[in-house]
């Protein structure tokens, strides 16, 4: 069964690139436009990995990781989570990375095939 | 106004103490109307004038401090940070820059005053700062929000552009190929830009250095090679490294900030050493306190009359500009912030049309404790 990735990204066409490039190589993609659609769409969909922006519209993206790494349903809790943010900042880094993220890739340092191989990486695991 | 030591003659007891003098026909004093603060201390470093603005500053009235030592001042919260600064014995300072508290910042010089060779007292100036210090917080605070903004655009041009080159939006024919490309190597020097401009941003808010960990510096320098052999290749350069003899010792480093300072440096030198020129990097451990690296090339060299500007912000020399009209002119101001806030040291030697020579020192600290010595006290 083909897996299921959540994009949470609030920019429209960032969104629409990354869902063609990862939906070309035969993952299901569930889209949510908000922190709190997206944190919604973790608890429905059950998705196999969250690709996540932080600076996002209702609810930021460092808000919907903690709750998301913090559910106390271990299926949820466990669903691996990459960070994609323009936050650069080490002090950014360093608290997406206490906070749970698998992985944390400055947009601007990556391309979709790029993304797309850290996806593959982390489902690996 | 003047101040001497005279004898006091209304008190029997002969004692020697300070007079001044007003101004002529009042009890003014030129002191209480200074736009400074000013505090001046005696030869035994007792405090002996404390004028209305320093009052102002550290919340004290001059009459209940009079006669006490800079030691016993430290009691007081707000002076306590011009205390650490100036010490007991008060040492001479010119224009550093102490935090009193959140958002008061003063810069302090302190000048002794001499008479036959000896200190007969000494002035402390307190210029307050604190609004220079905002404006530049909000210049840097722009560049910061500006440069943060420009990302997400950056961002989507280069997924876009990749997708495209991808091919998987359908096959490209070769002429738009070669447009697509040139497009995407413009755009990453828009992103390379705009990481400039954060990092400069960072080292004007001073909050420069923030993982300090133990390297080995060798193992840096080997990771930047790497980094950049695809340009040493393309140029045919020779690159050539030459390892200390003797293992050096792991020193504390902000390895991702001093990479980007070596970097910095290095791509320098290949980028401005013409095709199948030469490039010499080399480590050594200079004395018992440093680590020195020699970094020397063969290329277009830095015209006499600009090198004591090539350190400087946004600067670019005048031969380099013609060869590569994109530059930031930040490579260097950003190296030597880095290397500096290490607190090591960097020059270089330069011969134009013949090459140029770097040379950083780096101190061997094995404790992040030894870097705890920034602007502030």
């Amino acid at each position: 069964m083909a897996k299921k990735v959540l994009i949470i990204e609030d920019d429209k066409f960032l969104r629409k690139v990354l869902v063609r490039k990862i939906s070309a190589e035969g993952y299901q993609i569930v889209e949510a436009t908000d922190g709190e659609k997206g944190l919604k769409s973790v608890e429905e969909e059950k998705p196999d990995l969250v690709l996540l922006d932080l600076v996002l519209p209702e609810m930021n993206g460092f808000e919907v990781l903690a709750k998301i790494k913090k559910n106390p349903n271990h299926m949820i809790s466990k669903i691996p989570v990459i960070v994609l943010s323009n936050l650069g900042e080490e002090k950014d880094i360093k608290k997406g990375l206490e906070l749970g993220a698998d992985d944390y890739l400055i947009k601007a340092y990556f391309t979709p095939g790029e993304i797309l191989k850290k996806i593959e990486n982390v489902l690996k695991k | 106004m003047f101040f001497w030591k005279k004898e006091n003659k209304k008190n029997n007891n002969k004692k020697e103490e300070w007079f001044y003098e007003s101004l002529p026909g009042t009890n003014l004093m030129i002191t209480d109307y200074f736009t400074d603060g000013l505090l001046i201390f005696d030869k035994d470093n007792k405090i002996i004038l404390l004028n209305p603005k320093a009052e102002e500053f550290f919340e004290v009235k001059e009459e209940n401090v009079l006669g006490e030592s800079i030691l016993e001042l430290g009691r007081f919260s707000r002076f306590y940070p011009l205390v650490s600064l100036l010490g007991g014995g008060i040492k001479e300072v010119f224009r550093r820059e102490l935090q009193i508290d959140e958002g008061f910042i003063l810069e302090v010089t302190s000048v002794g005053i001499l008479k036959d060779g000896a200190r007969v007292a000494i002035l402390v100036i307190l210029h307050d700062i604190s609004r220079d210090k905002l404006t530049q917080k909000m210049k840097t605070d722009f560049v910061t929000v500006a440069a943060h903004q420009l990302r997400t655009p950056t961002s989507a041009i280069k997924w876009s552009l990749q997708v495209l080159l991808e091919e998987d939006l359908g096959k490209l024919n070769k002429e738009q190929k070669k447009v697509l490309e040139k497009t995407y190597e413009t755009n990453e020097k828009v992103i390379h830009l705009v990481n400039d401009l954060l990092n400069v941003a960072e080292i004007e808010e001073g909050k420069y250095l923030s993982k300090m960990v133990l390297f080995n510096i060798e193992e840096l320098v080997q990771e930047i090679i790497k980094d950049l052999k695809e340009q040493i290749t393309e140029k045919k350069i020779s690159l050539i490294l030459e390892k200390p003899e003797e293992q050096l010792p792991q020193i504390m480093l902000d390895v991702e900030k001093m990479k980007i300072a070596i970097k910095n440096i290095l791509d320098n030198a290949i980028k401005y050493t013409l095709s199948k020129g030469k490039v010499l990097v080399s480590l050594k451990r200079e004395s018992e306190k440093n680590i020195i690296i020699q970094i020397q090339d063969t290329g277009v060299g830095i015209p006499f009359e600009e090198q004591d500007k090539i350190f400087t912000k946004f600067f670019r020399g005048s031969n380099i500009k013609k060869i590569d009209t994109e530059g930031t002119g930040l490579g260097l101001y950003i190296a030597k912030n880095i290397i500096e806030a290490h607190k090591g040291s960097i020059w270089f030697e330069s011969e134009e049309g013949r090459g140029t020579t770097f040379y950083i020192t780096l101190p061997i600290k094995e404790r992040f404790g030894e870097y705890l010595t920034g602007e502030f006290y």
